[in-house]
């Protein structure tokens, strides 16, 4: 076991990736909860966004824009789907909605694979000006890109909680969740209620996309796939919970830097998501209650 | 494309169950000719690049099938079979270096310790259902190819997992002794697959078959209709293992030599992406699931053509499989099935006009 000085730094860098996997995982929920449909896409959809990003930077286009492009490219794919499908296989079993939003991911990969060759190209990387500055807490080097990861994942986390629990819109998507059809009989307009979800969603996933493909790295095939991790976590959270979800989250990035020092469990470290969710998953549904309705499991 | 196969075979199994008559010779006839033809005419009409392509068809048409039992037959939609895949070849693979036992054993050997292995990590799993399944398969997926990048496939070295870093001399995974050659090897894994198929005919005919279907329909009516819906569910899924398993036994023997990562998650979802294009119901789905997902990036490599290409053709795919048939495929076959048994009853019996009766 190595001292526990190794171990500091990722502390940090596991926060900030549990930031990041805790934005993901809310804006995964909350489309799900309002819409039905897991979003697979949503590491794709921030991957496109992310590679557009660094495109224009390539070109000079200054940096704030370039990140306002990103979340706004990412925004736009997820709302042209959401309208496109949404409405389309609404009343269609979760399972279907969640294996069609694989047909964007794969859509969506193919383009990144053509238009940013992967194999044989420069490694590219994005990063924010945020990574020169930082602070230190006694030995451990804190950059801002960290803080704010962290930082996003608890604001949204927490305005997620109002803005559901205090406005009407949020009020009308937890509505929705209980039940789209009596929802829409009480004159919910749940095609606009919808569409919110769908770019809300989109918008985090353009962020997410951003903050990792600083954090990790800015490669397609990464960022499209990092979306399992967050899966996870909202895996762990039965796709219901916020709260549960930025803490599973956060066990998870936790977890799966501290590892990085243990030489014996470094080469596993990426098994952590997935055993973790395994795991929840399984000791969850002990109890399982047979039922006809759409929510199972 | 995908239905229309589908439809096809599902209607030759309901007339074929009334009257065994010359519809069903015909096909047997026609499907027999196919086969012959495969077998001795592809080696001597294609290129040696086209019979290596052509051996993975035959190879991942089992993966298909087997993916399109858990789906199409019994509602199981899995995620991770890539990752069964791998395990399959690497018994087979740790079977064909330590010992000199005969092929077909090693393919039965790496078969069931695959179904083993799979029912071990499938029997938890299937107390959860739909998305949740799919999820957890995918999850499972993750872990072991993660495991997979550490242990390696085994590369003739020493110890339980057989593989040794240094190893500058790297001995080729061995073949067949009757199949050494590149076409001789193709007609061997076509004729695995052949009977992998008839495996899986065997059990949609009988008892089994009857049970996934109203398994698939509902599963609380299977169970109040005395189905032991966990038995036939985890029978599904050794059943789909196993014959996964023997693939990769195949696949072994075919590549020569193993890498981990060729074996990525991501693989899985293009997977379930062309088994869904090819469509679930048939077995001929099966066959072309396999040729979208091996022949077609072959023929595009070819020509030049980038194999992205091919990936955003599977995203649309499963887009428009998905969408135009609203009810899911398990609603569109029937309806099929009648608008073709209409469409042949007016073609082959009364010859009426009857045009006010169309739909």
């Amino acid at each position: 076991m190595p001292p526990w000085s190794d171990f500091e730094p990722f502390i940090v860098s596991g926060l900030a990736l549990g930031g990041v996997y805790a934005l993901s995982g809310v804006g995964l929920v909350v489309l799900y909860r309002a819409t039905g449909v897991l979003y697979l896409a949503f590491g794709a959809v921030g991957a496109m966004g992310a590679l557009i990003a660094w495109s224009l930077g390539r070109e000079n286009v200054p940096g704030w824009l370039t990140w306002l492009v990103c979340i706004a490219a990412a925004a736009v794919i997820t709302l042209g789907y959401g309208l496109i499908f949404g409405p389309a296989l609404a009343k269609r079993d979760p399972l279907v909605k969640a294996v069609a939003t694989i047909g964007l991911t794969l859509i969506l990969y193919g383009l990144m694979d053509l238009l940013w060759t992967s194999s044989g190209g420069q490694a590219r990387s994005e990063s924010l000006p945020t990574d020169n500055g930082g602070f230190s807490i006694g030995q451990i080097q804190v950059d801002w890109t960290q803080v704010i990861a962290l930082a996003a994942g608890v604001v949204i986390t927490v305005g997620t909680g109002v803005f559901l629990r205090y406005t009407k819109l949020g009020t009308a998507m937890r509505a929705m969740a209980n039940d789209r059809e009596i929802t829409a009989t009480l004159g919910v307009p749940v095609r606009k209620v919808e569409a919110a979800a769908w770019l809300g969603c989109g918008v985090l996933a353009g962020v997410a996309g951003l903050l990792l493909a600083d954090l990790a790295a800015l490669d397609a095939t990464t960022l499209t796939f990092l979306v399992i991790s967050s899966l996870a976590a909202v895996l762990i959270a039965r796709l219901r919970s916020i709260t549960l979800t930025f803490a599973a989250a956060i066990l998870i990035g936790l977890l799966h830097d501290l590892l990085t020092p243990i030489t014996a469990l470094s080469n596993y470290q990426n098994m952590t998501p997935f055993v973790l969710a395994a795991a929840g998953l399984l000791v969850m549904s002990r109890r399982r209650v047979m039922t006809q309705s759409r929510e199972e499991a | 494309m995908g239905a229309d196969l589908g439809l096809r075979s599902t209607a030759g199994r309901q007339t074929s169950r009334r009257r065994p008559g010359r519809p069903q010779l015909i096909r047997a006839a026609v499907i027999t000719v196919l086969l012959l033809f495969v077998l001795f005419g592809f080696p001597q009409l294609l290129s040696l690049y086209y019979i290596d392509t052509m051996t993975q068809v035959a190879v991942y048409s089992m993966v298909t099938l087997a993916l399109g039992v858990l789906v199409g037959r019994v509602g199981l939609v899995s995620l991770g079979q890539v990752a069964v895949l791998a395990i399959g070849a690497w018994v087979a693979a740790r079977l064909l270096f330590a010992t000199a036992q005969p092929y077909p054993v090693i393919l039965l050997e790496a078969g069931l310790i695959t179904m083993v292995a799979g029912m071990v990590t499938g029997l938890p799993a299937l107390r959860l259902r739909g998305l949740y399944l799919a999820l957890i398969t995918l999850m499972l997926a993750g872990a072991i190819t993660v495991v997979l990048a550490t242990v390696n496939f085994p590369n003739g070295g020493h110890g339980f997992l057989g593989y040794n870093g240094s190893l500058v001399h790297i001995p080729p995974i061995r073949r067949p002794s009757v199949a050494g050659s590149d076409p001789a090897y193709f007609r061997y894994a076509v004729i695995v697959a052949i009977l992998m198929f008839l495996l899986v005919l065997a059990h949609t005919k009988t008892k089994p078959g009857r049970a996934w279907a109203a398994i698939r329909q509902s599963e609380p009516a299977a169970l109040a209709a005395g189905i032991n819906t966990t038995l036939y569910k985890l029978w599904a899924l050794a059943l789909a293992s196993f014959i996964t398993g023997v693939a990769g036994g195949v696949l072994a023997g075919a590549v020569h030599y193993l890498y981990s990562i060729g074996f990525p998650t991501q693989d899985s979802i293009t997977l379930l992406a062309v088994t869904l294009m090819g469509g679930v119901y048939s077995m001929w789905g099966a066959v072309v699931a396999a040729l979208l997902y091996q022949f077609l990036p072959a023929l595009l490599n070819n020509w030049g053509v980038s194999a992205d290409w091919l990936t955003i053709l599977f995203g649309l795919g499963v887009l428009q499989v998905l969408t135009t048939a609203p009810a899911g495929l398990a609603d569109q076959v029937p309806k099929d099935l009648a608008r073709l048994a209409r469409l042949l009853s007016r073609l082959l019996g009364r010859r009426t006009p009857a045009p006010g009766k169309t739909t």
